[in-house]
């Protein structure tokens, strides 16, 4: 009997030796992922509910993550489901106003609106409010993708993972996100003029 | 099929270029091509230092939720 025990002991330990580094794992990289709720909110105070509701639910399951894989992207996976669960979608993405400007668009109207032609002196007229309020502008659907590649800086393969959309979708959103910021900085960065 | 104008073409690839998502002889064919022209290379560069900026524009998050997501941890 004491032999059985003593196993049994064994394994319980190992079990939580293996539960604590996964928290610890988990918690160091809480500042990126902290960086991809706080693109994906309204506010900084849904970005921290948002964290902590995907702590809450890694802790509880972690059992289900698979060591040696991508921890990052499942703490990801989690916090987007959450995000959607929230009824944060019932907002669908208004479809496909054309966007005709290109991508040299926001360069040209900003160097045309100052008179300037030193690159140094037109990336000055954007601050970072405007970028924040542009940001925002985006629709859901985009900005995600937005957020996990230019901020998150997950390749186009991880997005689609945590996102579960087809890695084309990732590519076309993403460009459509980039010119929808564009053309919203353009708009606040001339009007502010 | 005519020639595209190259900076038409530069302007096409451009976010390729950047997520690294174009094939080596275009890469080439770009590097040249900002090298010769100061109209384009200005707005590539410019496009760099937005994705620094859209980077940097989200706060990092405070000390205090990170003690508290510490407290979500499972007892023992």
């Amino acid at each position: 009997m004491s032999e059985t025990s003593s196993e049994e002991a064994r394994r319980i330990a190992r079990g939580a030796r293996d539960r604590v580094q996964f928290e610890e794992e988990a918690l160091a990289l809480a500042d990126q992922v902290y960086r991809v709720a706080r693109g994906v909110s309204r506010s900084k105070e849904e970005a921290e509910d948002l964290m902590q509701e995907t702590y809450a639910r890694a802790f509880r399951s972690w059992e289900s993550f698979t060591p040696g894989t991508n921890l990052r992207a499942w703490l990801l996976r989690i916090l987007t489901n959450l995000n959607i669960d929230r009824g944060r979608r019932a907002q669908r993405t208004p479809d496909q106003q054309p966007l005709e400007e290109g991508d040299y668009y926001l360069y040209n109207r900003l160097e045309s609106t100052s008179g300037e032609t030193d690159e140094e002196r037109i990336i000055e007229r954007l601050s970072q409010d405007h970028i924040a309020e542009a940001l925002a502008a985006v629709p859901h659907d985009f900005r995600d993708v937005l957020v996990l590649v230019d901020i998150g800086e997950f390749s186009y393969a991880e997005a689609a993972q945590i996102l579960d959309i087809p890695i084309g979708t990732v590519m076309s959103r993403l460009h459509r996100g980039r010119r929808i910021l564009k053309q919203r900085l353009a708009e606040l960065a001339v009007e502010a003029k | 099929m005519s020639e595209m104008d190259p900076c038409d073409w530069c302007e096409e690839v451009l976010q390729p270029y950047l997520d690294r998502d174009l094939n080596a002889t275009d890469v080439q064919k770009v590097k040249q091509h900002l090298a010769a022209c100061s109209w384009c290379e200005k707005r590539f560069k410019f496009e760099t230092d937005l994705r620094r900026l859209v980077r940097q524009a989200v706060e990092p998050m405070e000390p205090e939720l990170k003690a508290k997501l510490a407290a979500l941890r499972l007892e023992l």
